[in-house]
């Protein structure tokens, strides 16, 4: 009986382990079927868009203004583009859901990745490859770690310490 | 069946059901919205900081607020402001609360189960303004309409009295309780006798050596505390070498009077008479350094200084001292504050303070008294000085005579904040019509026919020409530091509104399309003025500096010196204080005072101000009576006994504080909690409101409510209330073991 009892709760342990792994990168639902790999063909920068990457903590998701900008014009019989033309003419924000996602004790600075040399796609995957963007790496402490130690000598301590990144 | 469980068996099902709960499936729905149409210079993830004014008391600080992603997140003070200089009180920090209150309205309402009902359905904004429009238009006459306003920002007070005058309407009434506990119109009244202008004096406290302050709560609520709480540091500590001396004459020991060298409990009432025992003492002993007193011998021609002695309790050897120590100082400056404006013999009391200033020849000197700097540019109207007491009961009798039909609400809680022995609730009843224009259901608000509620100042457009001033001419400007949260209004726009649905008259007054086109043309009238900090080639450019500085200022102090009238030239009055109840029946005064946080109770409905203890008490959350400690040990008094105190007028129970500085026969209660309605926070403490107790007389000098005028009589109800202190009072509970 305890066997059994035993038994059932490691596979019901085992099955809430692999769905949260899978739930963690699974790509969440979105209220506009955006295409991140149409975008990124038409020959669009990231920095077009996030455009505060490289000047800000944050990336930043651009305003449905930014969207209307290209949009007034183009693929106007596209499903989705209707979807955003109609919060631009309700004058409401797109909930968007995120995607990548730091917990609030953590401090993350994309400004300082990127002047450090890295690339959107180190953390982000291959976006441009992506119709639905989903997270590709699980953003925990240790693969935090796994890059700041192998940084250069003089700089580990630094990347290395506590307040860095928990201040 | 029965089966027991055994250790083992709980411990696993127990290990198992927590470690499956941890691992479920994690749901993270993070939603970030993105603006539609971003501020230009807005970055995610960065600060802005906008510049604007803050409006949680009458003073006109300069604030500057740190908004990320569109939302606000903290107030400071604007470090460039002359007035404040970067420094904010604690009800200015609390601003936020305002803003993201819970309670607040979401749009305009009519109250559909009829006045008082508290039922309320919303209302589409353009009925609302044909329902009030229609209402104006079919008023028999003009002078059926009245305009009740607080503390009203001035662009907003200016567009009301333009309307009024157009329909031909009086202008707006002003009172608030702040303004009454503060004693703002009679220091106006005081500076026009004085000094022949209405404008509030600025006392020097930076540069003055000795402050006498005559029941001026200088560092907590009166006139313009931050201000003066800087100019206070300053003369304290800002000079090499030598500490100012502060002198607080007062009933009760507030925190000013804690801060103070020497706080001296004078009887309620006889302030006016030290003055005029040290005035009188300095001219007769020809005390200091000014020289001949010759010419003022005539102010104190009746003054005898024993009889003066006798009457406020005062030894003639200490008011000697006292006057030794003013005479004596080369820079001294006495300040009549909000208590003695409190008491039926107010403005002799205050004259007889200003007097002093004569005496040692501080008027217009450093260290000493000047005049508010009048507005910078006529179109940039100070808002005018609150209307007397006398003149509200004139609307109160007014408007239970039946002579109004139509009565706006503007700024004010007249409910609340007038005695309720004034008769405001009855005279509401008779008005056909009643329009509050309060973000919140108020007292007021409740008997309000509709409300169409304000934006919070947070998200408002406005300036103010702060009176009291700084050293210098100011202008505070206020600027919408996000975007409305709401479905609310401005005011401004709603007058703007009517006059345009009136048309004729009312329109051409009020001809701007919106509140921030008239705003606009008023300010660019400083445009080229060769004082201001900064100036611009084009009134765009101006209109831009005006936002990011948070008003225009000159760049260099200029100080206004009063001009004397003929007051000098005839003998003081000496006039008794008149109490309100027998001496014998109701022995005890009652000293209503401002709380440092609720203010006169518009506080009461944010949680971070009720939390903060009161200074002197360390009481948070609640309200309570100050008693000496050998009159609660005579009526068989202790902490935390809920006496019943009761007037002439009415009475009141609350939680008894053994407090050892206050004077035997005074007792004291802070205002501002015991609200019925203002939200959930403001409700759920449990108060009664001072102003119950209140009698509505007036110091017949000058028309004020003479709120420091009520004898009151205590009685032991055999109950108690803990109050939630942060600390005990006397270091009780700290006493050593051994």
């Amino acid at each position: 009986m305890i066997r059994r009892l035993l038994l059932s709760f490691f596979i019901l342990i085992l099955g809430a382990v692999l769905l949260t792994r899978a739930k963690a990168l699974a790509a969440p639902r979105q209220p506009i079927a955006y295409n991140h790999k149409t975008h990124v063909q038409a020959g669009i920068q990231c920095l077009f868009c996030h455009s505060s990457a490289l000047r800000s903590d944050i990336a930043g998701v651009p305003s449905v203004q930014k969207c209307m900008g290209c949009h007034t014009l183009i693929a106007t019989d596209k499903q989705a583009v209707q979807v955003l033309t109609g919060y631009w003419e309700r004058d409401e924000p797109i909930p968007w859901v995120r995607v990548n996602w730091q917990p609030e004790f953590v401090y993350f600075s994309h400004q300082a990745h990127l002047l450090a040399g890295e690339n959107c796609e180190t953390c982000h995957g291959d976006v441009g490859r992506m119709t639905v963007t989903r997270p590709v790496l699980k953003m925990d402490m240790g693969w935090c770690l796994d890059c700041h130690v192998k940084q250069p000598e003089n700089k580990v301590a630094r990347l290395a310490d506590c307040l860095t990144c928990h201040k | 069946m029965h089966k027991t469980l055994t250790r083992r068996e709980f411990l696993a099902i127990a290990a198992g059901a927590t470690a499956a709960t941890g691992l479920a499936p994690r749901i993270r729905n993070i939603v970030i919205e993105p603006f539609v149409r971003p501020p230009e210079e807005l970055l995610p993830g960065q600060a802005t900081w906008y510049a604007s004014t803050c409006r949680q008391c009458p003073a006109g600080c300069g604030i500057i607020v740190r908004t990320i992603g569109g939302r606000a997140k903290k107030i400071e003070g604007n470090p460039l402001h002359p007035l404040n200089r970067g420094k904010l009180c604690a009800r200015g920090q609390a601003g936020l609360q305002v803003l993201y209150n819970p309670d607040r309205l979401k749009n305009a309402v009519r109250q559909s189960g009829g006045r008082g009902s508290r039922r309320f359905e919303p209302l589409y904004w353009p009925d609302a303004l044909d329902l009030l429009g229609d209402k104006i238009a079919t008023i028999s006459s003009a002078g059926r309409l009245a305009f009740f306003g607080g503390l009203m920002p001035s662009h907003t007070y200016r567009l009301a009295a333009l309307l009024l005058e157009a329909i031909g309407a009086a202008p707006p009434i002003l009172y608030d309780l702040q303004s009454a506990l503060e004693g703002r119109s009679v220091a106006s009244q005081l500076s026009r006798v004085f000094f022949g202008s209405p404008d509030l004096p600025v006392y020097d406290l930076s540069h003055s050596d000795v402050v006498f302050s005559f029941g001026a709560n200088l560092l907590e609520t009166w006139m313009s505390p931050v201000a003066q709480s800087f100019a206070y540091g300053a003369m304290r500590q800002g000079r090499r070498g030598s500490r100012g001396l502060l002198v607080q004459f007062e009933p009760r020991l507030s925190s000013t009077a804690a801060s103070a060298d020497e706080w001296i409990p004078v009887r309620p009432g006889s302030e006016g008479f030290v003055a005029l025992a040290m005035g009188r003492i300095i001219v007769e002993e020809r005390l200091g350094h000014v020289g001949s007193h010759r010419s003022q011998a005539v102010l104190y021609q009746n003054v005898d200084v024993r009889e003066m002695s006798a009457a406020s309790d005062l030894p003639v050897e200490t008011l000697r001292r006292l006057a030794r120590a003013f005479a004596d100082a080369d820079r001294a400056v006495a300040i009549p504050g909000g208590y003695l404006a409190g008491q039926r013999n107010g403005f002799s009391s205050m004259l007889a303070v200003q007097a002093l200033n004569l005496v040692v020849a501080q008027v217009g000197r450093q260290g000493g008294v000047f005049l508010s700097n009048p507005e910078p540019a006529p179109g940039l109207k100070k808002i005018p000085p609150v209307n007397t007491f006398d003149e509200v009961m004139d609307l109160i009798r007014r408007m239970k005579a039946g002579e109004i039909d139509l009565l706006l609400i503007y700024g004010a809680n007249p409910m609340y904040e007038l005695p309720a022995a004034a008769g405001f609730a009855d005279a509401i009843a008779r008005v056909p019509f009643v329009v509050s224009f309060s973000s919140f259901i108020d007292e007021t608000a409740v008997w309000a026919d509709l409300i169409l509620p304000d934006h919070t100042y947070l998200e408002s457009w406005g300036y103010q020409v702060p009176s009291p001033g700084a050293d210098r001419p100011v202008v505070s400007s206020q600027q919408p530091v996000v975007r409305p949260l709401y479905d609310t209004n401005p005011t401004g726009e709603v007058l703007l509104g009517l006059a345009a649905r009136l048309g004729g008259k009312p329109a051409e007054a009020l001809p701007w399309q919106d509140e921030a086109s008239f705003l606009q043309e008023t300010v660019v009238e400083l445009l080229g003025s060769s004082l201001g900090a900064y100036d611009a080639r084009t009134p765009a450019g101006f209109w831009a500096l005006w936002r990011q500085h948070g008003g225009w200022w000159s760049e260099k102090p200029i100080s206004r010196e009063p001009e004397l009238t003929d007051v000098a030239q005839k003998a003081l009055p000496i006039s008794d204080p008149l109490f309100e109840g027998d001496s014998q029946e109701y022995p005890l005064h009652l000293y209503p005072y401002s709380s440092i946080t609720l203010t006169d109770g518009r506080g009461a409905n944010l949680p971070w101000l009720q939390e903060t203890p009161d200074p002197m008490t360390t009481v948070q959350w609640g309200m309570w009576v100050e008693i000496n400690p050998n009159t609660a040990s005579s009526l068989g008094i202790d902490d935390n006994d809920i006496v019943q105190v009761e007037s002439p007028h009415g009475s009141l129970e609350a939680p008894a504080v053994i407090y050892a500085g206050i004077r035997p026969d005074t007792v004291a209660i802070p205002v501002g909690q015991g609200h019925h309605d203002y939200g959930r926070f403001a409700q759920a403490v449990t108060g009664s409101n001072p102003m119950a107790l209140v009698a509505p007389v007036t110091d017949p000098d000058t028309g004020a409510l003479s709120w420091g005028a009520t004898r009151v009589r205590l009685k032991s109800t055999g109950r108690k209330q803990i109050l939630a202190r942060l600390e005990s009072l006397d270091g009780k509970g700290r006493e050593s073991l051994g």
